[in-house]
């Protein structure tokens, strides 16, 4: 372990470009695996997931907090585009480095794509596949958290939303209900074509930066500089907006969130864990990395917005999850509702209620990729999701019953567990923005988890407590593979929860430069 | 200058730290140890109660307030939050009471557990619930209070839920949970609109800071309330109260431990501990006295009426605890912890009596099935009967003293009309379980199971007597003996102790005269409890049914709650996605359609266009 430490010491301007490489490499060798080879495929991909889950954890613990600042920085030229501006030879740039928030999104990442492999094990139709672009879509998400240029950013944006049109609707599933059907299909067609129409503009506000700032640059870093001077106050105004809403979408903000609980729903076990898990924390990461950074004024005008938006999520994705009879549709809207905490978060501009959000996005993301990767064993082995059908599986399902409570209990905000620390410096900031709105909000954000306790414990009383039905007497619990990725998952969630202290000195000192960018900024 | 964190009080925060830890030892390591490794609960918390005896020790001979650990737990922005232990007298108190209920619970479990499949899991979470509702009296800033008060609640879900196979015990811990953290809402909201005021949690600077005018009345007022909702909560206040009686579907000594020591002794410690702060606004204090007053009232008026042991036990709870807010309320918070400790320990041993009763009658609860038993478990009905007279307040049992502080107070601060609803009360009080004991223990065995009951392993008894002997004698402490002035004073630290005779008389005939009453209707027959049930009518039926509140929660679960999460998932569903989202996709197809038909492929269709088109411009040109 020593030796690998010392070697990774030696390329730690390489390091980042090896977390964005390594999928990619992943997908490529895998494509020259023959497809029946589904050991080799396999192991490729449990080695690859590995490697890559250290590169992760070993950013994480060797980002300097007090330096705080874009660590492993490293910038490789890539277009050049003259113009007004000159000659502009830095105009696109593969500008790679991670600051406190990033570095907390990539550990994320790692956990989420290693856990994700490990439960995908017995993805038996073209498991090849499947893997590949499992990766490339990882290789897209580890991108954008890592990538200073918005025109990278945009291009691995992109690339962590399209292969999820292919994940799902090959690998999908399709729900039918009473009186109506979603089919994978219209699941996958759905999630794509919403978040294109968030990207679109996104694109439009990239573009209108990059010649407003009028320094032939897409450096966020450089940009970011001239901003004040640049980027008039109505500049600000009209084209925040365009980024809120476009990131927002993919952070599920309401009302254009329905995307994400049928996606969800449709997707198979691994890519809801990295949909719900990393996916929609991408969005989030766009509003503060390109909008609050770029746009701190504009950012001021519009929070008021967000943070009764957040509240919105908050409460009506926690009321429409009682509404659900389907295990991943109760996950699906208590994503939504969840993400509504990271909204508000962002949305107070101060530094709890920015870092609450920060690591709600890392609690939320490891929380729901257990709740799904459990979800999958039971439907797993007993074909169904319906909670009106699944009864008393505690009696044979003890570990995943206890696997699930975890879960629960997190996203309940029971304290001990991270939920709860990242839920209440979001309460924190919150109560201590907008005066007397942000008071009631704040209120409201509390009941919120009690509308989550709610549902939670219905959900465990109905599903797992109780008589256990003859039907579900032959059940199985969970195998040493599944309870391995489960363990590190849960291993998180109580690190964070009773011992949150050094996971908020690194997200403190990526929040702090970009509110002191904000003239307003509590 | 170090402290050294071992001695005397200052190792207060061992005793919560060792149940604490026992937690996951038992949970993990437990099964490959002998008996399940039930001992390291019992361990932990047997060395807490000897801790306790060292703290106390302390405060008797005067020592100084001491401090301890203060470990950092989140840094941020300006912002500090630590986890921080405090002692004072009223936490010095809890750690006694706590410690010593729950070593003998966990004790009597030995045998009463005996052959469940999931001893060692039972065990284990004795540990987590002692130790969080350790951890919540020692907590010297509201949000760690908060933690451990929510890990409170989940201890008592996961024991409450133990049989979770049973879907009455799932639902019952559902319910638990669920109520609890409605006033949980209210409790965390309260805390940090504190935090905002003033910028900490921390209990003693918030009071200080209150006190010196720092804060504005109202948002005393409200973050008192809100705070009292959570202490409702967790205390069974009407009308959060409802949780409490179908707690028993938890094993029995786990619902002594409930009644007694945690969870609802938690709230009744909160407001106890804020009351500096509820009494810079009058209206809070009477808020608390008439919540108190009434809940004691109300729930023993159920009491009366029901059949099934354990809920009248539970219902008794619920009535007493009021009592120990109306006390809070008047400002005799002395007075109330002591009836907290005199009525743990008296609800224990009945609990506990009561587990003895169900495990030897095959799980009897119902009352009127059983009968007679005190000529087939001797030792049992002997204890349950100082157990009974205790509770209704009888001299000279423990019970007696501390609801003459309670009376005391009431009459000195609120007056004649509070004290007199207040006796009232207490003879409700005494009528209920003389009621309770006469029917199970006298009389003639109704059933079989009845009548072939017997006495209780030593295992199970052992602790019963040890409770009994306090619950003779603990009343003692009220009264002031050489330096030490009386438990009252020792907690209020001003000298308290004083008696008025008349009420003193008055008090104790009106509870002989509930006992009296009750011997004359259930155990002499002289007079029909049946007629007088149909006398009383409406409210007979109102009692039995707990006066519907479990029936209008049900309701507004059922038609309001989860009716509006499936009106909200249809609208979801159908107005947002089918609607907006699918709705917008279409349009766009619609218009694809039309669109297409303006493509004719004609070419004096398009230089109409583009005559149009160049005059238009043409036009625009002129005008701007």
């Amino acid at each position: 372990m020593v030796g690998v430490l010392v070697v990774l010491e030696g390329m730690d301007s390489f390091v980042l470009l090896c977390l964005l490489g390594l999928p990619m490499l992943g997908a490529v060798i895998l494509l020259f695996v023959p497809a029946g080879a589904l050991k080799v495929v396999k192991v490729v991909a449990v080695t690859v997931s590995f490697v890559v889950a250290v590169l992760a954890i070993y950013i994480f613990v060797s980002f300097d907090e007090t330096a705080g600042a874009v660590q492993f920085q490293k910038i490789y030229r890539w277009l050049p585009l003259p113009g007004p501006w000159g000659a502009g030879d830095n105009a696109i740039t593969l500008s790679l480095g991670v600051d406190g928030v990033g570095a907390t999104m990539v550990l994320l990442t790692g956990i989420v794509m290693l856990t994700g492999t490990l439960i995908s094990w017995n993805v038996s139709e073209a498991t090849k596949d499947f893997f590949i672009l499992y990766f490339v879509l990882l290789a897209g998400v580890f991108g954008v958290f890592i990538t200073f240029d918005l025109f990278f950013f945009f291009l691995f944006y992109e690339l962590s939303v399209l292969p999820m049109y292919l994940l799902i609707g090959k690998w999908g599933s399709t729900s039918q209900f009473k009186g109506f059907a979603r089919t994978k299909e219209y699941s996958a067609m759905k999630l794509t074509l919403v978040l294109v129409a968030g990207s679109v503009l996104i694109w439009i506000a990239i573009i209108a930066i990059f010649f407003q700032a009028g320094i032939g640059t897409f450096s966020i870093l450089e940009i970011q500089e001239v901003s004040n001077s640049a980027f008039s106050p109505t500049f600000q105004n009209i084209f925040f907006p365009l980024l809120m809403v476009g990131f927002g979408i993919l952070a599920g903000l309401w009302p254009f969130h329905t995307w994400s609980p049928d996606g969800h729903v449709a997707a198979p076990t691994a890519v809801s864990m990295v949909h719900a898990g990393v996916l929609m924390k991408l969005g989030a990461f766009g509003i503060i990395r390109v909008g609050l950074v770029l746009m701190p004024i504009g950012a001021e005008t519009w929070m008021p917005l967000l943070i009764v938006l957040g509240a919105v999520n908050v409460i009506y994705g926690a009321v429409s999850a009682m509404g659900q009879t389907d295990l991943k549709y109760v996950i699906g809207y208590s994503s939504v509702s969840h993400m509504g905490y990271v909204l508000m978060g962002i949305a107070t501009l101060n530094v709890l209620g920015m870092s609450g959000a920060v690591l709600q996005m890392f609690s939320h993301g490891i929380m729901t990729a257990l709740f799904f990767a459990v979800a999958g064993m039971i439907y797993d082995r007993t074909h169904t999701r319906d909670t009106l059908v699944l009864e008393g599986m505690a009696k044979r399902m003890g570990v995943i019953s206890v696997l699930f409570t975890v879960a629960g209990l997190t996203s309940l905000g029971l304290p001990g567990m991270s939920g709860f620390v990242a839920e209440l410096l979001v309460f924190l900031g919150v109560f201590q923005s907008y005066g007397i709105l942000g008071t009631v909000l704040g209120s409201l954000a509390v009941v919120g988890a009690a509308l989550t306790a709610i549902y939670i414990l219905r959900l465990l009383s109905k599903v797992f407590f109780g008589p256990t039905p003859a039907m579900w007497e032959s059940q199985t619990d969970s195998g040493s593979r599944e309870l391995l990725a489960a363990g590190i998952l849960v291993a998180i969630i109580f690190s964070v929860g009773l011992w949150p202290f050094p996971y908020i000195e690194v997200i403190e000192s990526g929040v702090n430069p970009i509110l002191a960018m904000i003239p307003g900024a509590r | 200058m170090s402290i050294d964190i071992f001695a005397g009080s200052n190792a207060a925060w061992l005793i919560p730290a060792l149940s604490v830890l026992a937690f996951p030892i038992t949970l993990f390591l437990g099964r490959f140890l002998p008996g399940k490794g039930s001992f390291i609960p019992i361990v932990a918390i047997a060395a807490g109660f000897i801790l306790f005896w060292f703290v106390l020790s302390d405060f008797l001979s005067g020592g100084s307030v001491p401090l301890h650990v203060d470990i950092e737990w989140i840094n941020i922005g300006f912002w500090e939050i630590t986890w921080g232990f405090l002692v004072d007298r009223i936490s010095v108190v809890m750690l006694g009471l706590i410690t010593f209920v729950a070593l003998l619970v966990q004790v009597y479990s030995l045998q009463y557990m005996k052959g469940d499949s999931r001893y060692g899991w039972y065990f284990s979470l004795h540990a987590l619930f002692a130790g969080s509702m350790l951890l919540v009296v020692l907590a010297d800033n509201l949000l760690f209070l908060y933690f451990a008060w929510e890990l409170v609640g989940l201890g008592s879900y996961l024991l409450i839920g133990f049989w979770f196979d049973r879907r009455s015990a799932a639902e019952a811990a559902k319910k638990a949970f669920i109520t609890t953290r409605i006033g949980d809402v209210g409790l965390l909201i309260g805390i940090i609109i504190l935090f905002k005021a003033t910028g900490t949690f921390h209990i003693s600077s918030i009071i200080h800071v209150a006190q010196n005018g720092g804060i504005s009345d109202s948002t005393i007022m409200w973050s008192s309330l809100l705070i009292f909702l959570g202490a409702m909560g967790k205390s069974g206040q009407f009308p959060l109260h409802v949780w409490l009686p179908d707690a028993m579907e938890g094993p029995t000594p786990v619902s002594a431990l409930i009644h007694a020591a945690t969870m609802v002794a938690a709230g009744v410690y909160l407001v106890a501990r804020m009351m500096p702060l509820f009494a810079l606004v009058p209206e809070m204090q009477l808020i608390v006295v008439i919540t108190g007053l009434f809940t004691f009232i109300f729930a023993g008026f159920i009491a009366l009426v029901m059949t099934d042991m354990k809920r009248i036990l539970a219902y008794s709870t619920i009535s007493h605890l009021g009592l120990m807010m109306l006390s809070i309320g008047t400002g005799a918070v002395g007075a109330a912890l002591f009836h907290l400790v005199v009525h743990g320990i008296s609800k224990a041993l009945l609990f506990l009596g009561a587990g003895n009763v169900m495990h030897s009658t095959n799980d009897e609860t119902d009352c009127w099935r059983l009968g007679g038993l005190k000529s087939k478990m001797p030792i049992t009905a002997g204890i349950f009967l100082i157990g009974s007279l205790s509770l209704a307040g009888i001299a000279p049992l423990s019970g007696f003293f501390s609801k003459d502080e309670i009376l005391n107070s009431v009459y000195q601060e609120m007056g004649l009309g509070f004290l007199i609803v207040t006796l009232a009360g207490g003879f409700i009080s005494a009528l209920y379980i003389a009621r309770l004991f006469l029917i199970t223990f006298t009389g003639t065995s109704r059933t079989d199971a009845a009548k072939n009951a017997h006495e209780s392993p030593v295992l199970m008894l052992f602790p019963v007597v040890m409770l009994t002997i306090v619950a003779i004698f603990l009343g003692m402490v009220a009264i002031p003996m050489g330096e030490f002035k009386g438990f009252t004073s020792f907690v209020e630290q001003e000298s308290k102790f004083h008696i008025i005779p008349w009420l003193l008389v008055v008090s104790l005939s009106i509870t002989i005269l509930g006992v009296v009453v009750g011997w004359l209707y259930y155990g002499k027959s002289r007079l029909s409890h049946k007629s007088m049930a149909l006398r009383l009518g409406f409210m007979y039926k109102g009692a039995l049914k707990g006066f519907w509140i479990d029936a209008i929660y049900q309701f507004v679960i059922d038609r309001i709650v989860l009716e509006s999460g499936r009106l909200i998932a249809t609208f979801d569903r159908i107005v947002i996605n089918d609607t907006g989202i699918d709705g917008s996709a279409k349009s766009v197809l619609l218009s694809a359609l039309k669109v297409r038909l303006i493509q004719t492929g004609k070419i004096y269709n398009y230089g109409t266009a583009m005559a149009f088109g160049v005059f238009l411009a043409v036009i625009v040109w002129w005008v701007f």
